[in-house]
């Protein structure tokens, strides 16, 4: 198989990475994507990854609970590698210190691709991102990179079990924050993206007239306190308002598409959102579909576009995996995907074009 | 005065798009991103000095 999946449960960070070494048999592997609960120590985790598949590219990061085919996990560890069927050419490069327009790993992918990434075609390269979810930074860095290439970078923000403490990035040995990791890959056949995210427009808009897009805060929406102008878009008080984040996040809607921004708390007047949002944008107030329903459609459709799917990368937000814990339906999220070599973890945040919150981006491979 | 705004938009795309239709959509969207909606602009939009500021800001980003 090109494409490879694996897990373990087991505790112990060096068992759980032989279990996946063990599982992962072929000789050919060329990168090894992995997801990690926060209970595995971080340095070792990606110590022993990288050492378990010498001459392979490995990165990974810590999450808020894993997913591998027909199943969600919480404490374990996932993995998918790819042989040289999979991927033509590979190269992970860590991205330090974010928020300080350092581009480095661009320069690395220059070499090692021999051309400009302004030059590389988005049908023939991909990229991959996992960001630090605690850094805050990642509409500065996937909108930065979005103005220097056209191949589409899609990630996740790593998560730490909902601890709200620290999280992490691994590349090729070495665990980082404040940072990025970054995969830039040659697949051998197609590649397709998903973005689904269950809700649906409403006939209600808010206007951001003043917000602080550095601290995720919008102060005012049409020219009136922000949690007010929220609670009457709802027909609820302000009291209230934080019971709907869930169901009614909002969202820019662009030909129908809804890039969900999630509020996270009412701050007195104020409300902060798990993304930025600027002054001058117009957003839709959203209302929660079907989970289940609404991904499955996303895959079928991805698959009609493909032919057939080898592997599926899934970033999936925290918030959707809570969701879906609340109403049972984690084991029937994770059986969407049990005919398909996937892996997935639930984030802090998910990119595909900019940062988004209340997705699934995907990575989809022919 | 008024269309620039929507001038300089179609300028932005078509440049940075070089006609391929996948990258029409996905300028769009980072333009959206950014805080301008293209769909929000006709021929006929006011030339807003502080949209076309931005716009040109937006415009070295993505050169």
């Amino acid at each position: 198989m090109k494409i490879a999946t694996a897990y373990s449960q087991n505790n112990n960070t060096r068992d759980a990475v032989a279990e996946i070494r063990a599982q992962l048999k072929s000789e050919d592997i060329k990168l090894v994507v992995f997801f990690a609960s926060s209970a595995y120590e971080p340095d070792a985790i990606s110590h022993l990854m990288d050492e378990a598949f010498p001459g392979a590219e490995v990165l990974g990061c810590s999450t808020a609970g894993e997913i591998i085919s027909g199943h969600m996990f919480k404490n374990a560890l996932v993995a998918m590698a790819f042989n040289s069927q999979a991927i033509k050419s590979v190269k992970v490069q860590a991205m330090e210190n974010l928020g300080s327009d350092s581009y480095d790993a661009f320069n690395s992918f220059e070499q090692h691709f021999g051309r400009p990434m302004s030059q590389l075609e988005p049908d023939r390269y991909v990229g991959i991102i996992l960001i630090d979810g605690l850094s805050c930074k990642e509409e500065l860095i996937i909108d930065r990179m979005g103005d220097l290439t056209n191949v589409n970078f899609i990630g996740g923000s790593a998560g730490d079990d909902l601890k709200f403490s620290a999280t992490h990035v691994y590349a090729n040995g070495k665990s980082f924050n404040n940072a990025a990791v970054l995969a830039l890959i040659e697949p051998v056949d197609a590649f397709e993206f998903i973005k689904t995210q269950s809700f649906c427009p409403t006939d209600k808009t808010l206007l951001v007239t003043k917000a602080n897009e550095f601290t995720r805060e919008v102060l005012e929406f049409n020219h009136k306190p922000a949690s007010q102008a929220y609670a009457e878009a709802l027909n609820t008080t302000v009291e209230d308002a934080s019971s709907h984040f869930m169901h009614n996040p909002v969202g820019l809607v662009f030909e129908g598409e809804p890039f969900v921004r999630s509020p996270q708390q009412i701050k007195g007047d104020s409300m902060v959102f798990y993304c930025s949002v600027m002054e001058g944008m117009e957003l839709t107030v959203l209302e929660s579909t079907d989970i289940i329903k609404d991904t499955c459609q996303a895959i079928s459709a991805a698959q009609d576009r493909l032919g057939n799917i080898s592997g599926i990368i899934n970033f999936n937000c925290i918030l959707r995996t809570l969701e879906m814990e609340q109403k049972g339906l984690t084991t029937a999220y994770g059986e969407l995907f049990k005919d398909i070599p996937t892996i997935g973890f639930s984030t802090y945040g998910e990119q595909f074009i900019g940062h988004i919150n209340q997705t699934a981006t995907m990575l989809v491979f022919k | 005065m008024a269309g620039k705004i929507k001038q300089m938009i179609d300028t932005i795309i078509t440049q940075r798009s070089k006609g391929n239709t996948m990258l029409i959509g996905v300028v769009k969207t980072k333009l959206m991103l950014k805080g301008i909606d293209p769909s929000k602009f006709t021929a006929q939009s006011p030339d807003d000095s502080a949209i076309i500021a931005k716009l040109e800001a937006i415009s070295k980003e993505l050169a």
